[in-house]
C-alpha cells in the first residue's frame, strides 16, 4: 500500500518507552502520510501523551526510531524537534501578550545586525502564512487584545512560518466555543492544502471524522490501528479499537446507599454549565466522568460556593451555594484537583494540615489545645495509614498518595458530611490508589455522602453507585453502575454522541 | 492586495478622548506639575530665584540636579520590562561616586577617571547578574545584599574621621572635578544632563529597534514563551543588569560632580525614586510593559515635586505632600491603564 503512495513525512518504528515498571509505550510503529491530518486517539493512560513527549523531545525513547521525511529524527529537547521539522501547539498557550502578533510570529527568529532588528523576508513570510491561514488578525494588534482562539492560531502560524512540516496539536479546542472550533478547523485545512501535515490529539471523535484524514488508535500504550478515516466504519469502530477490553470491574453493590436525598441541585447554569440538575442520596459514591473540559471541575466549585451560578442548590434542606466559608459550615469539603497548590499546605507538617480546616473545634474561647491536636492527627495517620515516620513531617516531603490522604484527613477532620473529590487519584501510584478507594468506599459506609469528579473511566466504575455523564457542560445521561454497564455507550455519550444513541 | 481587510475597519477602543488621555497622560502630569508650582509664590529658597518657579536659573537648577536620576531611569525601565529588578542601584551609584572621587583626588586626568568609574559599575552589575541569573536568587533578596555590599565597601574606602572624599590632608580636588556636574555647556546645562539625554536617547532607539528590547518585553511578558522562541532569556537579563551598574555609575559620577565630593551616602534612597518614576511612568510592576521615555518624564515629575516641595512648604510636610502627590499620580495611571485592559 505504501508503495503507491509518497514516503510518509513522519514513520515511527518500534518505539518503546520504559518507566520503572511501567511501559507507557510498547513497540508502536506507524507511519504519517505527508500533508495530512493524521488523529492521535485513545483513551486516558493509552500513551498518547509520552508518544508524543518523545516527538517534541521531551523524552528520550527507550528504544525504537523515528524518521522525519526519510532522515533519522532524535531530538533531545524542544528546539531540535523544532530545528528537525517537528512544532508543537502546547495547551498552555505560549505567546507574549505584550508584544504585537507581528513580533510574536519572529519571537526569537529575528535578524538583526549589530543588534539592531532588519528587514528581513522573513517578515514578509510571516505576515503571508497569517493572512494565508487567518485573514482577520491584525499583525500589528497586540496579542493582549486577541481571545483565545486567536492567539492560538498565531501560535500555529508561528510554527508554519518557522518552517515546520508537522504540526502537534495537543486537545487544541479544549477551550474553545463551537464558532471558534470551526474557525480552527478552517486554519488546520487551509495549513494541510499548504505542505504541513497536522498531528491531531482529540477524544472528541466527532472531531476527529470531520476533521482527520487518518487515525491511529492507541491502547495500554500498544499500537492498535492506523486506518484512513474513510476506512473507518463510525463511531462505534473507533470506541471499539480504544476500548478493546471490558475494564476491570471490581464495583460491588453497596448495601448502604440510603434513598434520602442529601443534596439536590437543580437548573446550574454558568459560563459552561448547561441546566445540569441532580441529587445525590446519603452514603451515596455518585462519579462524574466526562473528558477535559466536560464541566467536571466547575460543577464541583459550584457546589463548593467557589464559583457562581445559577440555578439552586440544596444541602440537607438549606439552600447554599454562596461560598466556601459557608459551604464548609454546612459540612461539605473539596478535595481539589491541584492537590499542591490548592489542597495542602507544603510548608506546613501533617498535624498542622489536618487541623487547619476546623481550628474553632481545638480551641476554648481562642486558646489553642495542641495536645487535641496531636492526638487527632495521629489518629488520622493510622485511621487512613499514612506512611510517614511522624505526624511532623512536613507535607510536600510525602508521597502523591500519601499527601492525598492528608487532604482526605483533612476534610474528615472539618466533620463533612458530603466530599467533593477532584480527581482524586491523579498522580497517585497504583497501590495508593487502591487504599483511598477503600477509604472512600469506608466513608460511605459510614454515611458521607461522595461526590467523585474524574475522567478515568475505571476510577468512576470502580467506586462508585450512580454515574453521572458530562459532554460540553451538559448532563448527558446518568447510569447505574453494575455488572452490565455498557463501556460502549458511555465512550458514546462522553465524546459527544448523545445521550440516546445507542452504539 | 485590492480588499481591505477585516480588522482595518476595526478600531482601537474608546473614544479620542480616552484615547488621547492614556498616549499622553504621563505629559499632561509633568505640565500640571510645573503649573501648579508656578502658581505658587516662591520665596524661601535662596538656591532659587525669588520670583516664579518658571524661570530659566530655576530650570537650569532642577534639571541639574535632576541629572543622575535622569541617567539611571531608562536603563532601570528594561531591567523592570523584563521582569527583574535592581535594589542596589543607589549604593552602586554611591560606592561609584566614591571611586570616581578617589581616581580624581590621586591625580587620574578626567577621561581615565571616568572609563575606570564605568567598568566599576558594569563589574557591580555583572555581580547582580550572576546572583540572580546563575544562582537564581530573587532579584529583591540578591539586590536587598548587594545594596548593603556596595554601601558597606563605600563607606570603607571613606577615611575614618572624615564624612566624604574631599580636598585636604595634603590632596585636593583637581579644578575639573565639579565642571561636569556644575557648568554650562549647552543651554547653560551641563554635561552631566546631556549624557543623560544622550543615554535616554540611546535606550529609547535601543527599546524600539533591536533585539535587547523586544527580548526584553517578551521575558518580561511570558519567559516560557521566550525560552521556547530559543531566546536566551538568562543573557538578556544579565546584561541588562550591567547596563543599570553602567548607569548607576554614570549616576554616581554625576552626583559625586555636583556636590565636589565623593559621599559614600550620595545615592541613599535612589532606589526608590528610580522605582517611582519607572512606575508613574506607567511601567508594569510585574514586568513586560514600559517606556524609557515616560520613566523619564516620570524622573522629572518627582524632580519638580520635591524641588518645589523645598520650597514652598515647611520641611516637616514635605515628605507627606510628596507621597501624596505621587499616590495620585500613581493611582490615576493605574485607573487609566486598567481601563485599557477591560475595554
Amino acid at each position: 500500500m505504501t508503495g503507491e503512495q509518497p514516503s510518509p513525512i513522519l514513520s515511527v518504528e518500534g518505539l518503546t518507552k520504559d518507566y520503572p515498571g511501567v511501559r507507557a509505550v510498547d513497540d508502536v510503529s506507524f507511519a504519517v502520510e505527508r500533508c495530512t491530518v493524521h488523529c492521535l486517539v485513545g483513551e486516558n493512560g493509552a500513551g498518547k501523551s509520552t508518544l508524543v513527549k518523545m516527538l517534541t523531545g521531551a523524552l528520550q525513547p527507550t528504544s525504537g526510531t523515528m524518521r522525519v521525511d526519510g532522515s533519522a529524527y532524535q531530538p533531545t529537547n524542544p528546539h531540535q524537534a523544532r530545528e528537525g521539522g517537528i512544532a508543537t501547539l502546547f495547551q498552555e498557550l505560549h505567546v507574549v501578550d505584550q508584544l504585537s502578533v507581528h513580533e510574536n510570529l519572529t519571537l526569537g527568529m529575528e535578524r538583526a545586525r549589530f543588534g539592531f532588528l532588519v528587514e528581513s523576508d522573513l517578515d514578509r513570510r510571516v505576515v503571508e502564512t497569517l493572512a494565508m491561514i487567518e485573514p482577520s488578525i491584525d499583525p500589528s494588534a497586540r496579542v493582549s487584545s486577541l481571545s483565545v482562539a486567536q492567539k492560538q492560531i498565531v501560535e500555529i502560524a508561528r510554527s508554519a512560518s518557522s518552517g515546520a512540516s508537522i504540526i502537534i496539536m495537543d486537545e487544541p479546542t479544549a477551550a474553545l466555543s463551537e464558532r471558534e472550533v470551526e474557525r480552527l478547523f478552517g486554519v488546520i485545512r487551509r495549513l494541510r492544502d499548504s505542505d504541513v501535515t497536522v498531528i491531531y490529539i482529540s477524544h472528541k471523535l466527532d472531531e476527529i471524522f470531520e476533521l482527520g484524514d487518518a487515525v491511529t488508535v492507541l491502547r495500554d500504550g500498544k499500537h492498535i490501528a492506523t486506518k484512513p478515516l474513510p476506512e473507518v466504519a463510525g463511531r462505534s469502530e473507533l470506541i471499539e479499537m480504544m476500548i478493546g477490553r471490558s475494564v476491570f470491574q471490581d464495583y460491588v453493590p453497596r448495601a448502604t446507599v440510603g434513598d434520602e436525598a442529601v443534596l439536590s441541585a437543580t437548573g446550574l447554569n454558568n459560563h459552561l454549565l448547561k441546566d445540569v440538575s441532580f441529587h445525590i442520596n446519603r452514603g451515596e459514591i455518585v462519579g462524574f466522568y466526562g473528558l477535559v473540559g466536560a464541566g467536571k471541575t466547575e460543577i464541583a466549585r459550584a457546589l463548593f460556593g467557589a464559583d457562581q451560578c445559577s440555578g439552586e442548590i440544596r444541602f440537607k434542606g438549606r439552600k447554599i451555594g454562596g461560598s466556601p466559608k459557608q459551604a464548609i459550615a454546612s459540612g461539605i469539603a473539596l478535595v481539589p484537583e491541584e492537590r499542591r497548590t490548592q489542597g495542602l499546605f507544603t510548608t506546613l507538617t501533617i498535624r498542622e494540615n489536618i487541623s487547619v480546616m476546623n481550628l474553632r473545634r481545638l480551641s476554648d474561647a481562642g486558646i489553642f489545645r495542641s495536645a487535641d491536636e496531636r492526638s487527632a492527627a495521629v489518629d488520622y495517620v493510622r485511621k487512613l495509614s499514612i506512611a510517614t515516620d511522624s505526624i511532623e513531617k512536613h507535607t510536600e516531603k510525602l508521597s502523591g498518595g500519601n499527601q492525598q490522604k492528608v487532604v482526605f484527613a483533612k476534610c474528615l477532620f472539618a466533620d463533612a458530611d458530603l466530599l467533593l473529590l477532584d480527581e482524586p487519584t491523579r498522580g497517585v501510584d497504583v497501590g495508593a490508589k487502591t487504599e483511598i478507594y477503600e477509604i472512600i468506599r469506608n466513608l460511605a459506609n459510614k454515611g458521607t455522602s461522595v461526590a467523585v469528579f474524574s475522567s478515568e473511566l475505571e476510577e468512576v466504575l470502580g467506586i462508585c453507585d450512580r454515574i453521572f455523564l458530562l459532554f460540553s457542560g451538559a448532563l448527558e445521561a446518568e447510569i447505574a453502575n453494575g455488572p452490565d454497564v455498557d463501556m460502549a455507550h458511555i465512550l458514546n455519550v462522553v465524546t459527544g454522541g448523545g445521550g440516546s444513541v445507542a452504539p | 492586495m485590492s480588499h481591505t481587510p477585516a480588522y482595518a475597519q476595526s478600531r482601537p477602543a474608546g473614544g479620542p478622548v480616552a484615547r488621547f488621555l492614556r498616549s499622553y497622560y504621563i505629559y499632561l502630569v509633568l505640565v500640571a506639575v510645573v503649573v501648579v508650582l508656578s502658581a505658587a509664590n516662591l520665596d524661601r529658597f535662596d538656591l532659587f530665584e525669588r520670583g516664579n518657579f518658571l524661570n530659566q536659573n530655576n530650570i537650569i537648577n532642577i534639571l541639574r540636579i535632576s541629572a543622575p536620576l535622569l541617567t539611571l531611569v531608562g536603563a532601570f525601565t528594561l531591567l523592570m520590562v523584563s521582569g527583574y529588578i535592581d535594589l542596589s542601584v543607589g549604593s552602586a551609584a554611591s560606592l561609584s561616586a566614591v571611586v570616581y572621587a578617589l581616581f580624581a583626588i590621586h591625580g587620574l586626568p578626567f577621561p581615565v577617571a571616568f572609563a575606570l568609574t564605568l567598568v566599576v559599575g558594569a563589574g557591580l552589575g555583572a555581580i547582580n547578574g550572576i546572583l540572580v541569573v546563575r544562582l537564581g536568587i530573587t532579584p529583591v533578596i540578591a539586590t536587598l545584599i548587594t545594596l548593603s555590599l556596595y554601601k558597606g565597601i563605600a563607606l570603607l574606602l571613606v577615611e575614618d574621621g572624615v564624612s566624604a572624599i574631599k580636598s585636604g590632608g595634603g590632596l585636593s580636588m583637581p579644578d575639573w572635578f565639579n565642571s561636569y556636574g556644575r557648568i554650562g555647556v549647552m543651554l547653560g546645562l551641563p554635561a552631566a544632563f546631556w549624557v543623560a539625554v544622550g543615554v535616554t536617547l540611546v535606550l529609547v532607539v535601543a527599546q524600539n529597534r533591536t533585539l535587547l528590547g523586544k527580548y526584553a518585553a517578551a521575558t518580561g511578558g511570558n519567559p516560557t514563551a521566550a525560552r521556547l522562541s530559543g531566546i536566551n532569556t538568562g543573557r538578556i537579563v544579565f546584561l541588562l543588569y550591567v547596563i543599570v551598574g553602567m548607569t548607576a555609575a554614570l549616576a554616581g559620577i554625576a552626583r559625586s560632580s555636583f556636590m565636589s565630593l565623593g559621599d559614600p551616602l550620595s545615592g541613599d534612597g535612589m532606589e526608590l525614586s528610580a522605582i517611582l518614576a519607572v512606575l508613574i511612568g506607567g511601567t508594569a510592576f510585574a514586568g513586560g510593559e514600559g517606556r524609557v521615555l515616560r520613566s523619564f518624564i516620570g524622573a522629572l515629575i518627582i524632580m519638580a515635586l520635591t524641588v518645589g516641595m523645598l520650597i514652598l512648604v515647611p520641611a516637616y510636610f514635605q515628605t507627606l505632600l510628596i507621597g501624596l502627590a505621587l499616590l495620585a499620580a500613581a493611582a490615576s495611571n493605574h485607573l487609566i491603564s486598567r481601563k485599557e485592559v477591560v475595554s
